[in-house]
C-alpha cells in the first residue's frame, strides 16, 4: 500500500522541479482535475479493497471524468452558470463515500489483526 | 497479480494527482502574489503622486514669495528714478495684458449651466445640444473680446495668449487644468457693451437658451479676476529685436 504514496511524492517532486505555472484563468480546470484525480485515487483504493478493481473501468474513469469536468467548467463559464459545482459535488460526496469504504476495510483488517 | 496491477496504476494516477496537486499550488501562490503585487503598485504610485502634489503646492508657495520680492525690488528701484518709475508702469501694463497680475474693475459675470429640459425619447434630438460644450464657451468668450473684454478667466482660470478652450472629455481644460460645469466666466470692460454683446438678438445667449442651457450674464461694479498661475515657457519663439 505504500507504492501509492511514493508515487504522490514522485508527483509532488517533479510537480516542484518543472519551471511552469498555470495562468489564473485557467487555474479552475487544473482544480477540478485534481478533484477528479482524487476522485479516481480514492475509488481504486476502495475498490482494490473490496477486490472489485477493473484496470479498464479504473483508467477510462480518471480520464473520461477529468474530461467532463473540464466541459463542464468550460461551459459554464461561457454561460456564467457555476455548472462545475455539480462536478465538485458529485467527486466530493464520492470522495466520502469511498473513504468511509477504505476505513471500514482497514478497520476490519486491524480488528481482525488484533484478534489474532 | 491483480492487485499488484491495480497498484501500479494508483501509483500512476497518484503521479498524476502530485504533479497537479503541486503545479497548482505554486499558481495559486503566484497568481495571489501577482494580484497583491499589482495592489502594492497602485498603493506606491498613489503615495507617489500626494508627494508630488505637496512639492508642487510648495513650489507654488516659493514662487509667490519670490514674485512678492521682485514686487518690492521693483518699487524700491522705481523710487530712485524717473526713468525707471515709467518702465514699471510699461512692465505692469505688460504684465496685465500676459494676465500676469491681479486685475479689477467693472464687468460681468456669465454663468453657464448645462440644460434641464428633459430630452424626451421620441423627439429624437441628439442629447449633446442640452449639454456645453468648448465651442459654446468659445463663442461667449469671442462675443467678450468683442465687446472689448480687457481680462478673462473662466472657472478662475485666467485667459491668455497661449490658453486653449478644449473639450477634454465631459470637462473642459482651460491651460491644461480641467473644469466641469457650472462654468463661471468673469470678464471686466464696460458692463453695459459686455452685457449687451452677449444678450444681441440671435446672438450666443440666445442660441444657448433655444436648448435650454441656463445662461445668466450679471452685471458686477467691482470683481477680481485673478492673474495667471502657471509658469510661462518659450521653447521656440525667441523676439526679433529690430535695430534702431
Amino acid at each position: 500500500m505504500l507504492i501509492p504514496f511514493i508515487g504522490l511524492l514522485v508527483g509532488i517532486i517533479i510537480g516542484i522541479l518543472t519551471p511552469f505555472h498555470v495562468p489564473s484563468q485557467y487555474s479552475s480546470y487544473l482544480a477540478i482535475a485534481i478533484l477528479a484525480a482524487l476522485d479516481s485515487v480514492f475509488g481504486g483504493i476502495s475498490a482494490s479493497c473490496q477486490k472489485t478493481f477493473d484496470m479498464k473501468v479504473f483508467i477510462t474513469g480518471f480520464f473520461a471524468n477529468s474530461l467532463l469536468a473540464a466541459l463542464l467548467t468550460y461551459i459554464g463559464k461561457k454561460l456564467d452558470v457555476d455548472i462545475h459545482l455539480a462536478a465538485i459535488i458529485v467527486f466530493g460526496t464520492r470522495l466520502f463515500q469511498n473513504f468511509a469504504i477504505i476505513r471500514r476495510f482497514l478497520l476490519n483488517k486491524f480488528l481482525k489483526n488484533d484478534k489474532i | 497479480m491483480k492487485i499488484k496491477n491495480a497498484q501500479i496504476a494508483i501509483s500512476l494516477i497518484c503521479v498524476i494527482l502530485g504533479f497537479m496537486l503541486s503545479i497548482q499550488f505554486k499558481s495559486v501562490r503566484r497568481n495571489t502574489a501577482l494580484s497583491n503585487t499589482q495592489l502594492k503598485r497602485a498603493e506606491e504610485l498613489q503615495a507617489e503622486l500626494n508627494k508630488e502634489r505637496e512639492k508642487n503646492e510648495n513650489l507654488y508657495k516659493q514662487l509667490l514669495q519670490y514674485e512678492k520680492d521682485l514686487n518690492a525690488y521693483q518699487k524700491a528701484a522705481a523710487e530712485s528714478s524717473d526713468q525707471a518709475q515709467g518702465l514699471l508702469k510699461q512692465l505692469y501694463n505688460a504684465q496685465t495684458l500676459a494676465g500676469l497680475n491681479d486685475v479689477e474693475g467693472p464687468g460681468v459675470i456669465v454663468t453657464l449651466n448645462d440644460s434641464k429640459v428633459e430630452n424626451k425619447e421620441t423627439s429624437k434630438i441628439d442629447e449633446n445640444y442640452f449639454i456645453i460644450h468648448d465651442d459654446d464657451i468659445l463663442m461667449v468668450i469671442n462675443e467678450l473680446s468683442d465687446a472689448g473684454a480687457e481680462a478673462i478667466s473662466i472657472n478662475d482660470e485666467r485667459l491668455i495668449a497661449t490658453s486653449e478652450i478644449r473639450c477634454a472629455g465631459n470637462t473642459i481644460s482651460v491651460n491644461n487644468n480641467r473644469y466641469g460645469t457650472p462654468f463661471v466666466i468673469k470678464a471686466i470692460g464696460n458692463p453695459e457693451t459686455l452685457e449687451s454683446g452677449l444678450n444681441i438678438r440671435s446672438g450666443v445667449v440666445d442660441i444657448l437658451r433655444q436648448w435650454g442651457i441656463e445662461v445668466t450674464v450679471k452685471k458686477v461694479d467691482k470683481l477680481l479676476i485673478k492673474r495667471f498661475s502657471g509658469g510661462i515657457n518659450f521653447k521656440y519663439a525667441t523676439p526679433v529685436v529690430t535695430q534702431q
